[in-house]
């Protein structure tokens, strides 16, 4: 019987565009399906840690060294995904030295670099470090922006003829004659499809279906009639307005809570804590877990204390052990990955799933599957996603010279090729006016529409493409701004439910850093949407109609 | 802050992981870093590190620690050092300026180069946007920096008290620093129009030879052709004696009052070209039964921040604060009569420089007038005075903003019978110390001073008035008005 | 003591403007001192005294003390505001308790408008009780009090054919989205939208002051006069709304002194009204407000200085008091780069803004009000400072200083903290002026009241 597609992946985080990536480059006919935007689950809420390894070095080498693997990989392959930070382990008084000289062992025996620093040196690097920090280990971390790595991976695939298709969600898993056969999917509000409505379901039967969804991994196994035990564990992540640092800075104990700042774009996000819970959607945001992250951090960066946080947000952790672990403390599940094949695990052919393991590794996670499904296909082109640069990753290096053509202010020009790469052309030749649309983040409207064509109305997904709506006001002058630039394509109502959505969703992260100044920013926002723009009131959606004629018409001049 | 030997910035004994980038969180040199060795710490700790270990951590974790003793004897207050201003060997951080930025775009509404040259982003953009957006490797301010007049209006309009001015000026030292071609004309030009003082010095040796090359059209003209000085302004006239000269002559202070000291600050212009501004000062004082320093002293500096020289502000920095902290030291309050010299000492030291004591002197640096208002009753002085029926145009300097006196003058002669002060309003003058002689932003300056030019016209005053001296260079030359000091009215009122 | 004034007024916003001037009406000798240029420039240039009864937390199922979690993303059927409101001084009494329109009574209110007409040219809307509806940047419309000249010829309630004009270069708004948001409001108008390339001549990123700076001066644009090249670029699209454009609305940008006339000429040159649709910061309407406010302060003979913070107090012992002090405030002191200079006054007006304008500050420990250390009532929990639906019914935004209906500022046990001090403006509690649009009335009615009490108070 012949089948809409051959492979069938389901999840758009890292995992799933990877594996998207490598079976498409691999010649396989491959569809995606993602029920938010890419990135929707575990990717797009973590901190952009690019691992050296230096984290597992101690407690888990294996790991540790595959992250040391890929780190080099990504470097490489992913250039305007990651910026070369660095990292240090840094060294308090009271964290035991038996550790610190473990971990350097532990770095040494997995082949990380790493270098001893003195206090002094450290802070050399870091500034604002604290005084009483002994010394620290230098190593190659990197932060690594997931958005635009998982847009680069699918927008590959689709380049090699993948189908990709966000906002889709499975609905249900086919089963015919005890054979996985495909997906029944409900396609949600999302980019513009000349093909599908919103609301409308679609069978896609494939010769294989890869289930990369992550936290979700056993509500779709569910679906399936399998059982997968993800223990879904939820960590908080809090993002400075500022980079307090430039380098990742760890702490050097086991690990525990609040021991990471990271530094990601204009700012730098402290995390984080290990909570199990229940369901991956719907989990509490406490204040303990935000201010256990100020007041932990400050021990490594006093300035922390005092500055300015922008939002916090949480990430769910999609740990997995194999039944009969039975692991009590989150924190001690495994960050290892597991391919399962329900043929050989469950008796139910034509599904894999793959679960457990972290982003740094997201490409040997999904040669691994890639390798797998392709030897059941018959298919046998070998895995050359390590060698191939990304789109956007292609030559960069005089990009920046060339970043003058554009009439942009340098550092508008700067921002916007460090996160166009060599799409950077492309994107900001326009004709007329290129306004910047976000002024915190320097995303001038070129940029934006370029996310809306990817993107459609979904704002919150132009967001995460851009950064806008992502700086200092979190989006309370250019949430609008970027609402206006839909009118092109969408209507004025639909630009407003955008809007909606995307204030809302900004609100949602800061409402844990109500204090300080951005509390004086939340006021200021709420001034100007609702006093100056009266968008609570905004009579099109109130029930009553206005009598226009009850008040002042400016027909009696004084 | 190093872990290596401080006197040695050169220093080749460390060598980074591979991967891990090589210098400090700028990777620029000190952009003001002292060309001279600095000492190290006698403990061996950075002042920051210092200042996170004395528990300072628990309240205030960006406060350096006790610096030593003030020059009036007492503790140094640690609350008052700012975090951002102890990196002695890098150049500043002050990407966490943004912190207090919310975007209210007030700054970019308040700047006059901004209302009339589109080519230049405003302060919101210049200052929080664009260091907020700095990462470690980047090392390219937007060259419109150069555009900023430095007239500091956007600090007062900041709602949140941003560092705007700071940020600007750190950036557009950096900006010369890395940037700008040591060797080009307008590097060049800028040096010597930030260096006034230097000038000044040799030309008041033979002042009248001095003003008779000046006023010749071919120097205009040459000032313009070969360095970029624009012709379309006179220089300003040279003292026949300057002031120190004068005061030297008269035996020094008249008056012995060591309850009541003030330290003059008298400036470059008033020594050079104005000195009756600076005998008016030394009336007034004496009359009030003050006792007149006058330390050794150079720029403040003024000229410098604007161009981005920061190398040589810091080098007559440390003169004036040895000099003016020993004055202090001695009981005196500093007075400056120009208002630009007096926003130099209060805010862009502490600022921009790390010396000890530089705490100390801005916080015992005031205006002339100003000083006057809180110590004396100067109402009640002013009450019986009676003046020869003068009407005056007055224009508040911008940097007289920022402390507080845009009004001050309105104020102080508002109920002096035979004397009319009128404000002219609030906008900038427009030449902005050097800003106004380079040949390129001349027609902007003239723009800007547009509405200043007409609403002197308007007012019923044939003479200005202004604190600073290059103000009333630019009032003149819009107006053709003779241009006063209030310190003048004030002496005409109050001394005998 | 050298510096010393009857009435001292902190804070240069529409507040302590108004108190300046009430209490220099009453006969005192009038100091005002603001630390920064007032928060005018960001506000719209409305005066806005009570556009709507907003739904409160009872009615909503927003429960700030529960914990947030990952799925209550706040999005949800939101109660219906009472309004738009057409007679905003009847609606008073249905505001809640605290509410600053409650202590001081609608006479005030009347009071501090009455002031306003008076001291400040150039606004309308005193003909009448009525709010009028004023189209705005977003797409809707909202009531206020009163507007500028400026704004007029584009209210809501006029039936005359709109066209709204934006501009390719600035982002604000999309003129089409506004027009189509417009009518579906059910405006009794037919109202059109378009985009035109003017300023073509300025960079994309212009600061409104140069665009408006070059219609006042009617600078030339590539050899055409601003004025004429804007009209120029709006002409052909006059029939894009039905019936021919009798009125054309503009981004609040056209001109700053020589506004009036700006417009009087485009409105020739199109043969068509012309109109301001106010926007948020940067405000130029807002800035004029400001600029008028301050020319009637001058006129009134207050003295006025704005650069230098109030960092401290001195009570009647020569002491701050320490923390939670109470009793009359002597002087306040005023910080001059590191020196404490007395300001000695008989009576104290604190109008230095709430969050915003930075009267009212926060930390993760909690809110107080940085001057004079009142007190400012807030849940110890900071988690119940706010509520899920963001433009819902916020805690926060009344968050603010308590007092009685003389505006004197209360303690934590409910007693007068400072007898010689009143509140005014953004610095009270109790309002939440974002969705109610009264901000400006609120500053109005506390302000005069503020200024009368501390000039009676000077008498005593």
């Amino acid at each position: 019987m012949r089948r809409t597609t051959e492979v069938l992946v389901v999840g758009g985080g890292s995992t799933g565009c990877g594996i998207a990536r490598d079976l498409a480059t691999r010649g396989v006919d491959v569809t995606l399906v993602e029920k938010g935007n890419l990135t929707h689950g575990t990717t797009g809420r973590m901190h952009g840690l690019l691992h050296s390894g230096g984290r597992y070095a101690v407690s888990d080498r294996a790991s540790a060294r595959e992250c040391i693997e890929e780190n080099d990989v990504l470097r490489d392959i992913a250039a305007h995904c990651v910026e070369e930070t660095g990292g240090l382990f840094v060294k308090r008084p009271e964290d035991e030295e038996s550790y610190f000289e473990e971990k350097l062992a532990g770095c040494r025996a997995c082949d990380i670099p790493a270098e001893v620093l003195s206090g002094a040196e450290a802070r050399e690097r870091e500034p604002y470090l604290a005084t009483d920090i002994e010394k620290a280990i230098a190593v190659p971390d990197a932060a690594i922006d997931p958005f635009r790595l998982c847009v680069a991976n699918a927008a590959d695939a689709a380049d090699h003829g993948a189908r990709v298709a966000t906002h889709a969600e499975v609905t249900d898993v086919l089963v015919e004659a005890g054979e996985v056969v495909g997906v029944e999917v409900r396609h949600g509000d999302g980019p513009r499809k000349a093909t599908t409505e919103v609301g409308a379901t679609e069978r896609i039967t494939a010769d294989h279906v890869v289930n990369a969804t992550g936290a979700w991994a056993g509500q779709l196994g569910a679906m399936a009639g399998v059982d997968i035990a993800v223990r879904p564990s939820k960590g908080v992540m809090t993002v400075m307005n500022t980079r307090q640092v430039d380098t990742v800075v760890n702490r050097c104990r086991p690990k525990g809570d609040a021991d990471i700042v990271v530094p990601h774009e204009t700012a730098c996000i402290l995390g984080t804590t290990d909570e199990e819970v229940d369901d991956p959607e719907d989990y509490p945001e406490e204040r303990w877990e935000v201010d256990l992250l100020v007041e932990q951090l400050a021990e490594l960066l006093p300035i922390l204390r005092e500055a300015r946080t922008l939002r916090s947000f949480w990430g769910v952790r999609p740990l997995y052990e194999p039944p009969g672990t039975g692991t009590e403390d989150p924190t001690d599940i495994t960050r290892d990955f597991f391919l399962l094949d329900h043929a050989d695990r469950d008796g139910l052919p034509g599904m894999t799933s793959i679960v457990g393991g972290k982003l740094t590794t997201y490409r040997l996670m999904a040669e691994d599957i890639t390798d797998h499904v392709c030897e059941k296909l018959g298919v046998s082109a070998s895995c050359t996603t390590a060698d191939k640069s990304l789109p956007g990753s292609d030559d960069i290096r005089d990009l920046h010279d060339r970043m003058d053509e554009f009439g942009l202010r340098s550092p508008v020009s700067r921002r916007s090729a460090q996160r166009l790469g060599s799409r950077a052309d492309e994107v900001l030749d326009v004709d007329g006016p290129n306004p910047v649309v976000c002024e915190c983040e320097a995303v001038t409207r070129a940029e934006v529409r370029d996310a809306i064509d990817g993107a459609g109305r979904d704002l919150n997904a132009v967001r995460l493409r851009t950064r806008a709506a992502m700086g200092t006001c979190q989006g309370g002058f250019c949430c609008h701004r970027m609402a206006a630039e839909l009118e092109s394509e969408f209507d004025a109502s639909e630009a407003r439910a955008s809007l909606d959505e995307l204030y809302q969703e900004r609100w949602k992260g800061q409402r844990h850093a109500c204090w300080g100044e951005q509390l004086s920013q939340a006021m200021l926002n709420h001034m100007l949407h609702a006093t100056t723009m009266n968008r609570d009131g905004d009579p099109a959606r109130l029930d009553d109609d206005i009598d226009f004629g009850a008040f002042d018409g400016g027909d009696a001049w004084p | 802050m190093t872990g290596h030997d401080d006197s040695d910035p050169e220093d080749e004994e460390y060598h980074p992981a591979p991967g891990v980038p090589r210098l400090g969180r700028d990777e620029q040199e000190a952009v003001y870093g002292p060309d001279y060795t600095v000492d190290p710490p006698e403990d061996g700790i950075d002042p920051v590190s210092r200042a996170a270990a004395t528990g300072a951590a628990d309240s205030e974790p960006d406060v350096a620690p006790d610096g030593g003793t003030s020059a009036t004897g007492g503790d140094l207050d640690p609350d008052d050092y700012d975090a951002v201003d102890v990196f002695d060997t890098g150049a500043l951080d002050l990407r966490d300026g943004s912190d207090s930025c919310y975007k209210c775009t007030s700054c970019d509404t308040s700047c006059p180069v901004a209302e009339v040259d589109d080519s230049f982003p405003g302060p919101k953009f210049q200052g929080p946007e664009q260091w907020r957006l700095k990462r470690k490797e980047d090392a390219d301010i937007d060259p419109s920096i150069t555009d900023c007049s430095n007239c500091m209006r956007c600090d007062s309009a900041c709602p949140s008290s941003v560092p705007l001015s700071q940020m600007h000026n750190e950036a557009r030292g950096e900006y010369v620093d890395e940037q700008m071609e040591k060797l080009s004309t307008e590097y060049v030009r800028n040096r010597i129009l930030s260096n006034y003082r230097f000038f000044a010095a040799i030309a008041s040796k033979t002042p009248r030879l001095a003003n008779f090359v000046t006023g010749l059209s071919v120097t205009q003209w040459a000032g313009e052709k070969l360095l970029g000085i624009t012709g379309e302004r006179e220089f300003p006239d040279f003292a026949e004696e300057t002031f120190r000269e004068w005061w030297r002559k008269r035996g020094g202070a008249r008056v012995e009052n060591p309850e009541k000291r003030v330290a003059y600050f008298h400036g470059c212009y008033a020594n050079y070209n104005t000195p009756e501004v600076g005998k008016a000062m030394v009336r007034v004082y004496e009359s009030f039964g003050y006792e007149v320093m006058v330390p050794p002293q150079q720029c403040s500096g003024t000229p410098m921040f604007a161009n981005g020289m920061l190398d040589d502000a810091r080098r007559h920095a440390e003169t004036n604060v040895e000099e003016l902290a020993r004055a202090i030291g001695e009981g005196a309050d500093v007075i400056a009569s120009c208002t630009s010299c007096s926003l130099s000492l209060r805010q862009e030291y502490p600022e921009l420089f790390d010396l000890h004591g530089i705490e100390d002197v801005a916080e015992h640096t005031f205006e002339a007038l100003e000083y006057l208002r809180i110590h004396e009753d100067l109402r009640g002085e002013l009450a019986d005075a009676e003046l020869g029926g003068e009407s005056f145009a007055y224009h508040a300097p911008c940097h007289a903003r920022n402390q507080g006196l845009a009004r001050q003058a309105i104020e102080t002669f508002a109920d002096v019978d035979g004397v009319a002060v009128e404000d002219v309003g609030d906008s900038c003058s427009g030449i902005s110390g050097t800003y106004g002689w380079k040949a390129e932003k001349y027609e902007t300056s003239m723009t800007i001073g547009a509405e200043m030019f007409e609403h002197m016209e308007a007012a019923a005053g044939e003479v200005g008035m202004t604190e600073c001296p290059t103000c009333a260079m630019q009032m003149e030359h819009g107006t053709g008005y003779e241009v006063k000091h209030p310190l003048q009215v004030l002496e005409a009122a109050v001394v005998d | 003591m050298a510096i010393a004034s009857d009435v001292l007024v902190v804070g240069g916003g529409l507040a302590g403007a108004t108190a300046a001037l009430a209490a220099a009406r009453e006969g005192a000798d009038v100091r005002l001192v603001s630390h920064k240029q007032s928060t005018l420039s960001q506000a719209s240039g409305l005066v806005d005294v009570l556009g709507y009864v907003p739904h409160t937390r009872a009615e909503a199922d927003d429960d700030p003390t529960a914990t947030p979690t990952a799925g209550r993303t706040g999005i949800r059927d939101r109660p219906d505001p009472e309004g738009p409101l057409v007679d905003p001084f009847a609606a008073v009494d249905r505001l809640p308790e605290g509410h600053p329109y409650r202590l001081v009574g609608v006479d005030a209110l009347r009071a501090g408008l009455e002031l306003f007409d008076d001291a400040v040219d150039g606004y309308r809307g005193g003909h009448t009780d009525r709010n009028a509806l004023v189209p705005t940047f977003g797409g809707t419309v909202k009531p206020t009090a009163r507007y500028p000249e400026s704004v007029a010829a584009g209210l809501a309630s006029d039936a005359r054919p709109m066209l709204v004009v934006g501009f390719r270069s600035l982002t604000d708004f999309d003129a089409r989205q506004v027009a189509a948001r417009l009518e579906a409001t059910g405006v009794p108008f037919p109202v059109a939208g378009v985009e035109v390339a003017f300023p073509a001549a300025f960079r994309d990123d212009a600061a409104v002051t140069r665009v408006a700076r070059a219609l006042d001066r009617d600078e030339a644009i590539d050899g055409t006069p601003a004025r004429r090249a804007l009209a120029a670029a709006v002409e052909p699209h006059l029939d894009a709304v039905e019936g021919g454009a009798a009125r054309v609305g503009f981004p609040a940008f056209l001109g700053d002194d020589a506004a009036p006339t700006v417009r009087a000429e485009l409105a020739d040159h199109l043969g068509a009204d012309v109109f301001e649709i106010p926007m948020g910061p940067p405000s130029l309407p807002g800035l004029r407000l400001e600029d008028r406010l301050y020319a009637a302060l001058e006129d009134a003979g207050v003295r006025y200085e704005t650069g230098n913070p109030v960092v401290g107090r001195e009570l009647a012992d020569g002491t701050d008091g320490g923390d939670g002090a109470s009793g009359r405030v002597e002087a306040l002191l005023v910080d001059r780069t590191g020196t404490e200079v007395p300001y000695a006054a008989e009576a104290v007006v604190l109008a230095t803004g709430g969050l915003v304008g930075k009267g009212i500050h926060s930390d993760r420990e909690g809110v107080r009000e940085p001057v004079l250390g009142c007190h400012v009532p807030h849940p110890a929990e900071r988690y119940e400072w706010y509520v899920d639906d963001a433009l819902g019914d916020q805690p926060y935004a009344r968050f603010g200083v308590d007092t009685d209906d003389r505006l004197r500022p209360l303690d934590a046990d409910g007693a007068v903290q400072f007898p010689n001090v009143r509140v005014a403006g953004a610095t009270l509690g109790g309002a939440d002026v974002a969705r109610e649009k009264s901000a400006s009335g609120v500053s109005l009615a506390t302000g005069l009241v503020a200024g009368r009490e501390a000039a009676a108070e000077v008498s005593r």
